[in-house]
C-alpha cells in the first residue's frame, strides 16, 4: 500500500476503533507509517476511540457496597502475596559506616580532602533536596487522588440519592395513578413510569430482573432496563420512554446483560389502563 | 504530569498505599469495560484483578502519558484475550490489539469524564452509535458488524468514521 487513497480513511477509523481484523490492521499500520495523512486522520480519531473507554465507568449502583469491597480485598491481597521485600527508598540518607582503620596525619592531603568532601556534601544536599520535592509531590498527588476518588463517590451517591427521591416524589404525587403488581406497585406519574417492588427474591449470580414495554398497537413487548434489588429486597426502578406510549408493563428474570425477549415466565403483566 | 503518573512513580519504588490509590481511581473504569465487554460480573472482576496485579507487577509498563488513556487499552485488550479464548468466538471475528501506547490527544482526553462521553454519544444518530458500540465493547471486527447488523462492509466503516468524526466534535464542543 503505498501512496494516498481517500478510501483507506474510512479503515484507519476502524482501525482506530479497534474493530480492524488482525491481518488488516497489520497492513494498514505499516502504510501509515509513510502516509501523512492517513497518520493524522488516526492521530484525530483515536481520541475519540480512545474515551469511549470513559462511558464504561461502573456506577455506584453497578459495583457497590458488598461487590465493591469484595473486589478491593481480593486485588489488595493479591498484591500483598506477590509483594517482595521492599526496594532501598531512592531518597535514604542512611550512609553505611566504614570501618575505622589507623589514624594517620596526611596534611597535605587534609585540604583536598575536606574540599572533596564538601563538593559530596553539597551535590549530596542538593541531591537530597530534589529528592525530598519529588517525594513531596507524590505525597501530594497521592493525597489529591484519594480526596478526588472521595469527592466522585459523594457526587455519584448525591445523584443517586437525589434521583430516588424524585422517583419517591413522584409515587405520592397527587394524580399518580397506581397499579398493583406482585410484590409491589406500577406508578404512572405524569409523563413518568416507575415500579415499585419489596421483597424480591435475591437471584442466583448472572440472572438480573428486567422490565418490559408494550407498546400501544404493538403486538410484542419491548425490553426495558435491567435491575437487580439492594440487599433489602427493594427496587425503585423509572422506565425510559413516555407513560402515554405504554399499554402494558412486565418484569421477568433474564440473564445479566438483558434479552432481546423474555426467556422466562414473566414476575407480572400489567395493562396501565 | 497528571496525578496517577506520579502515583505510578511511587508503585515502581514498591509503594502498596500509592497502588491502592491509583486503585480507588480507576477501578470503576477498568470493572466497567470489562463488565461491558465481557458481559458476566465474575469474568470481569477476574479481569479488573489481572489488570491492576499488571500495574503492580509492571509498573514500567506505563510509559507516560495519560493513565486512564493507558490501563482503559490494556483492560480492553485484555478483555479481547478472554474473548478470543472463548470457543464460540471464531478467530476471525475479534479484531486486532490496539496497541497501549501510541498517539493521543492529551489535552483534550484529560479533561474529559464518562458523562461527557454518555452525553456525547448519546447524540450519535443510531447508525453511527451500534457500530461503534459494538466495534469497541463488542470486541468484534468491521466485518462482523456488518453481519449482525445487516448492513453493507463500506457503510459499515463510513459510519463509524462520521460517527467517531462527530463524537470528538461534541467532546471537544462540550470542553469549549
Amino acid at each position: 500500500m503505498n501512496g494516498h487513497d481517500d478510501a483507506w480513511l474510512d479503515s484507519v477509523a476502524v482501525l482506530a476503533l479497534g474493530a480492524l481484523p488482525e491481518n488488516e490492521a497489520r497492513d494498514l499500520r505499516t502504510h501509515m507509517l509513510d502516509c501523512e495523512i492517513c497518520r493524522n486522520e488516526y492521530a484525530e480519531l483515536r481520541v475519540a476511540a480512545d474515551a469511549l473507554a470513559l462511558a464504561a465507568e461502573a456506577t455506584p449502583q453497578e459495583l457497590g457496597g458488598a461487590q465493591c469491597a469484595r473486589l478491593k480485598a481480593r486485588v489488595m491481597d493479591a498484591v500483598e502475596t506477590d509483594r517482595g521485600p521492599a526496594a532501598a527508598p531512592s531518597d535514604s540518607r542512611v550512609v553505611p559506616m566504614r570501618s575505622r582503620g589507623t589514624a594517620r596525619v596526611w596534611l597535605p592531603y587534609a585540604a583536598i580532602a575536606a574540599s572533596l568532601i564538601i563538593a559530596t556534601f553539597t551535590g549530596y544536599s542538593a541531591y537530597t533536596t530534589h529528592a525530598e520535592n519529588d517525594a513531596n509531590r507524590q505525597q501530594i498527588a497521592l493525597l489529591q487522588a484519594r480526596v478526588d476518588a472521595q469527592e466522585r463517590a459523594a457526587e455519584n451517591a448525591r445523584a443517586e440519592l437525589a434521583l430516588n427521591q424524585s422517583r419517591l416524589a413522584d409515587l405520592i404525587a397527587p394524580g399518580s395513578t397506581q397499579f398493583a403488581v406482585q410484590n409491589g406497585v406500577v406508578v404512572r406519574s405524569g409523563d413518568r413510569v416507575l415500579i415499585a417492588l419489596r421483597r424480591l427474591p435475591t437471584l442466583p449470580k448472572g440472572k438480573v430482573y428486567q422490565a418490559w414495554t408494550l407498546r400501544r398497537g404493538a403486538k410484542a413487548v419491548t425490553p426495558s432496563v435491567t435491575f437487580v434489588p439492594d440487599a433489602t429486597g427493594l427496587a425503585l426502578v423509572e422506565l425510559p420512554g413516555s407513560a402515554a406510549t405504554f399499554a402494558a408493563v412486565a418484569v421477568s428474570v433474564e440473564p445479566e446483560g438483558g434479552s432481546k425477549a423474555p426467556t422466562s415466565k414473566p414476575n407480572f403483566v400489567r395493562p396501565l389502563s | 504530569m497528571d496525578d496517577a503518573s506520579l502515583l505510578m512513580g511511587r508503585v515502581r519504588e514498591r509503594d502498596a498505599a500509592a497502588f491502592e490509590a491509583v486503585y480507588d481511581a480507576f477501578y470503576r473504569l477498568v470493572y466497567g469495560i470489562a463488565v461491558r465487554m465481557l458481559g458476566d460480573t465474575m469474568a470481569a472482576e477476574d479481569l479488573t484483578q489481572a489488570v491492576f496485579l499488571k500495574v503492580w507487577s509492571s509498573p514500567g509498563a506505563f510509559a507516560g502519558g495519560n493513565f486512564g488513556a493507558w490501563i482503559a487499552r490494556v483492560t480492553r485488550n485484555r478483555a479481547l484475550d478472554v474473548l478470543r479464548s472463548r470457543s464460540s468466538r471464531a478467530e476471525g471475528e475479534i479484531p486486532a490489539d490496539v496497541p497501549a501506547d501510541g498517539e493521543l490527544d492529551e489535552a483534550v482526553f484529560a479533561q474529559l469524564d464518562g458523562q461527557r462521553v454518555r452525553s456525547a454519544l448519546a447524540h450519535l444518530p443510531d447508525e453511527q452509535r451500534l457500530p461503534i458500540e459494538l466495534g469497541f465493547f463488542g470486541g468484534i471486527t468491521h466485518e462482523e458488524i456488518a453481519k449482525r447488523t445487516a448492513t453493507p462492509l463500506g457503510t459499515v466503516k463510513t459510519r463509524i468514521r462520521a460517527g467517531l468524526k462527530k463524537l470528538r466534535f461534541e467532546l471537544e464542543g462540550s470542553l469549549a
